[in-house]
């Protein structure tokens, strides 16, 4: 291994080591009060109007109908799509679509690279001229996921960094951070396209630097354009998990456990149990209509226990 | 001062007198008959007295009533009370309820200002920069860098993500944070997820559960005394049935039947909990419901019971413990009577408090089934067990406003209308309508805030979006020649359209009356002779 591979493995455990943090992190914060949002996508036969089982009588004595296809649907829509950009702020999406979806195809050319490694460590070239038709063939995809992902992400990136400078409204918003951001990845996707079209026409070298992450054998010495490419996502990777630029994950969660999230307290559920639970946490709000050293289950009840019938009388 | 349009969270530090001057030639005008300026009603300057007691400092108006403090040491002590609140905001054990979806909507949002599009307040005001729903999130999530996060203090300057916590900015937060309807219009559009209306929760949370600040009517004449009378009107249980017996009364006299209201009555099936709002200023409503339900064999009963007959909570807009306190008392009443569930009025906020919000604080027997009258009124009219003549509503147009809590935040979209097709014929939808509506403008407590010159703003800025939906859904026919009727079933967004139409003299011009669905079903019933609608303003 070459210094560069050290490095990048470092960068990768960061990353994953880092999105594992954060994913779990939110995943065990307390149950929270329901507060979600219609239209929500699983309401079987009631989606397309953002319906929901309230509608109807006695609902809690009939099964839950949950439209699973739907909901995936719209996951795929506002996944690769960003549907709700493109249907509420068009203007931005002409760039954060590209810039979305150049960053899922290089994903999928790493993915690639990784595995064209693999199979040319194995013997088997990957190439134009390769004997084998899997060879060529993952040679074109991966030509073709990796360009058109960098020049996406490119052009995204770039028409979002101009917004952030010209659009007031986006100005106004924006820190230093937001701008450091897309020009890291400005320079991760030009100096990607710059590699391949001055030094790595069939992207053999990242393919050979991907196998060698795997083999554990250092790659030939690359192409500058090339090393400088690696070493600026290499930072990507070790920046990202603290950043929201992990919006991927919190993602997940604003629909999955707020927005779409309608599960019903049923007696006896799990759902109650937490409930209990979170009754059971201490609270210390210091206005004096809440009460001091009480559970949220004392707080709550205390004063509305208190009978006050012959008030008013 | 500076151009509203040009305003940045950090200028809410600025010691000037008022960051935001209003001028109703601003905001986007209204159709006909309101196309004119001077058709448009002003927004009352504060009086100089008004001005040196109060903190009016963020637009010149103000909904709190936020007492100036008196030196800087009470400043200083104010702004640490705030940030001891926001650190608790954060915790767990302090908030349990919104932490999560909270924490995401800081983390995540990319100030894309998809949202602010969908704010009709801002788009309304023509976009003044305050009201912007990503505004107060910022604030909310530079300070909670800044003071809260581990190692914020270094890494949230080096971001250039932060903001000082002055008193200037902590009162002026406090109006901003009665600003915002809480209808979740902005939330809808977020690509991430994230819901700046819920950021206008929170900060009230710190407020109120933290510093003990909130506005009079919400707190202190809202869920105190609702808590303590029986009903945030001070309706007290003796009242309740006075006002019981009053409209007995009326019911025998609009319908021949010999009526007694079912009260306090044990094991019948469901518990129906009105806003207690509606037995004062629109008894129509829940008479209404007592002719609906008597005729179609409902069993059910009334509580009489301390805040069995006030189904509002008020807590739901600004404080947790508060809307605990009230949403268990509501459980305890229905466990009590042996009810199997209970049912809710025509009450917007009161459907989402008890039946979405506090599903996750009842447990036990407490957990008691609760759902909206509208199915349970839907399933009435389309049994064919009442006789209904549509013509008998046909004489005037009707529209519909969807409450915010009770279609957006609830789902409740399509009983209301299945009784309108059915006993409405002329009945038209605003655009949009649906979960996408535009809130009346009452929301989260402003239908009931009257102070200084609050409803002001709220009439031509916060309500301005709704009438022009239903200036525009009846533009046709426009003219006071034609009635015209906007069923709005919920008393909130009752009382908000009261004031706005009143604001604009909207029923003398244009002949537009509101009124809840009940009272269209009941006008239908051709059992009563005499029509139930009278076509009077009040």
């Amino acid at each position: 291994m070459n210094w560069l591979q050290f490095v990048f493995y470092f960068a990768v455990i960061v990353l994953v080591v880092g999105c594992l943090i954060r994913a779990i992190r939110i995943a065990r914060m307390p149950l929270h009060v329901r507060w979600e949002l219609y239209p929500i996508p699983h309401e079987k036969g009631k989606e397309h109007y953002g319906g929901s089982y309230f509608e109807e009588i006695n609902w809690w004595t009939k099964p839950r109908q949950i439209a699973v296809g739907s909901e995936i649907a719209e996951m795929g829509r506002e996944i690769l799509a960003i549907q709700s950009l493109y249907r509420n702020n068009r203007k931005l999406w002409y760039f954060s679509f590209p810039f979305h979806f150049g960053l899922y195809l290089l994903t999928a050319t790493i993915f690639l690279l990784l595995i064209g490694g693999v199979l040319q460590t194995m013997g088997i070239e990957i190439s134009g001229a390769s004997e084998s038709t899997w060879g060529r063939l993952l040679n074109g995809f991966t030509i073709i996921t990796g360009v058109a992902g960098w020049v996406l992400g490119a052009i995204g990136a770039f028409g979002l960094f101009l917004s952030r400078i010209f659009r007031a409204e986006l100005r106004k918003f924006s820190v230093r951070a937001d701008y450091f951001n897309l020009l890291l990845l400005l320079a991760i996707f030009v100096t990607g396209f710059l590699s391949w079209l001055t030094a790595d026409s069939s992207l053999g070298h990242l393919r050979s630097f991907a196998g060698g992450m795997i083999t554990l054998k250092a790659t030939p010495s690359l192409p500058t354009i090339t090393q400088l490419h690696l070493i600026l996502t290499t930072l990507f990777f070790v920046y990202l998990p603290f950043t929201h630029m992990t919006h991927f994950i919190g993602k997940y969660f604003t629909y999955h456990t707020v927005r779409w999230e309608d599960e019903p307290n049923i007696r006896g559920s799990k759902i109650e149990a937490e409930v209990t639970r979170a009754l059971g946490y201490k609270l210390t709000w210091a206005a004096p209509h809440i009460g001091q050293n009480k559970t949220w289950a004392q707080a709550a009840t205390e004063a509305a226990g208190q009978d006050k019938k012959d008030n008013g009388k | 001062m500076k151009d509203n349009r040009n305003i940045t969270p950090k200028d809410m530090n600025s010691p000037v007198e008022q960051l935001v001057e209003l001028d109703p030639a601003g905001f986007i005008p209204l159709p006909p008959p309101y196309n004119k300026l001077e058709l448009e009603p002003k927004i009352k300057k504060l009086s100089a007295d008004q001005m040196s007691k109060y903190e009016c400092g963020l637009d010149g108006v103000s909904a709190v009533l936020l007492p100036k403090p008196k030196d800087e040491n009470e400043k200083r002590q104010l702004v640490e009370k705030f940030l001891s609140g926001l650190s608790k905001l954060f915790s767990k054990e302090n908030n349990w309820t919104f932490l999560q979806p909270l924490l995401l909507t800081v983390e995540y949002c990319a100030r894309c200002q998809t949202c602010s599009q969908a704010c009709p307040i801002f788009q309304q005001s023509g976009e003044i920069e305050i009201y912007r729903p990503t505004f107060r999130a910022q604030i909310l999530r530079q300070l909670y860098k800044r003071y809260v996060k581990q190692g914020g203090a270094f890494l949230s300057r080096l971001s250039g993500d932060y903001i000082e916590a002055s008193w200037e900015m902590i009162a002026r937060l406090i109006e901003l944070s009665y600003r915002c309807t809480l209808c979740r219009r902005c939330a809808q559009t977020c690509p991430i997820g994230a819901d700046n209306g819920l950021v206008t929760h929170e900060l009230r949370k710190i407020f109120s559960q933290e510093m003990g600040i909130a506005p009079k009517q919400v707190h202190e004449l809202g869920t105190v005394q609702h808590l303590d009378k029986g009903s945030s009107t001070g309706m007290t249980p003796v009242a309740f049935k006075d006002n019981i017996e009053f409209m007995e009364d009326e019911i025998r006299e609009k319908t021949g039947m010999d009526f007694k209201w079912p009260i306090d009555k044990e094991g019948a099936e469901l518990l129906l909990i009105h806003n207690a709002g509606e037995l004062l200023a629109w008894p129509e409503n829940p008479e209404a419901f007592a002719i609906i339900l008597e005729a179609a064999g409902i069993s059910y009963t009334l509580s009489s019971d301390l805040l069995g007959y006030d189904g509002v909570n008020y807590g739901v807009w600004y404080d947790d413990v508060q809307f605990s306190r009230v949403a268990i008392r509501h459980a305890q009443v229905a466990k009590k009577l042996g009810v199997k569930k209970i049912v809710i009025g025509e009450c917007g906020h009161s459907h989402k408090a008890m039946t979405v919000v506090a599903d996750r604080v009842f447990a036990g027997d407490l957990n008691i089934p609760r759902e909206s009258s509208l199915t349970l009124l839907r399933d009435i009219v389309l049994s064919g067990k009442l006789k209904l003549d549509p013509q008998r509503n046909a004489d005037f147009h009707v529209t519909l406003h969807d409450p915010c809590n009770v279609v957006r935040l609830m789902g409740i979209v399509e009983p209301q209308r299945e009784i309108l097709r059915a006993i409405c014929p002329n009945f038209r939808e605003m655009t949009p309508h649906g979960v996408y509506n535009y809130c009346c403008g009452g929301g989260s407590g402003f239908a009931i805030m009257p102070n200084s010159n609050f409803p002001d703003w709220r009439h031509s800025v916060a309500g301005r979006a709704k009438l022009k939906q239903v200036l525009d859904v009846f533009q046709d026919i426009i003219g006071p020649e034609h009635k015209k009727y906007v069923c709005a079933p919920c008393s909130n967004c009752k009382g908000q359209i009261r004031e706005l139409f009143s604001a604009y003299g909207v029923f003398e011009k244009c002949n537009i009356l509101y009124g809840g669905l009940v009272e269209l079903i009941v006008n239908a019933m051709t059992d009563i002779k005499e029509p139930f609608l009278t076509w009077e303003w009040h």
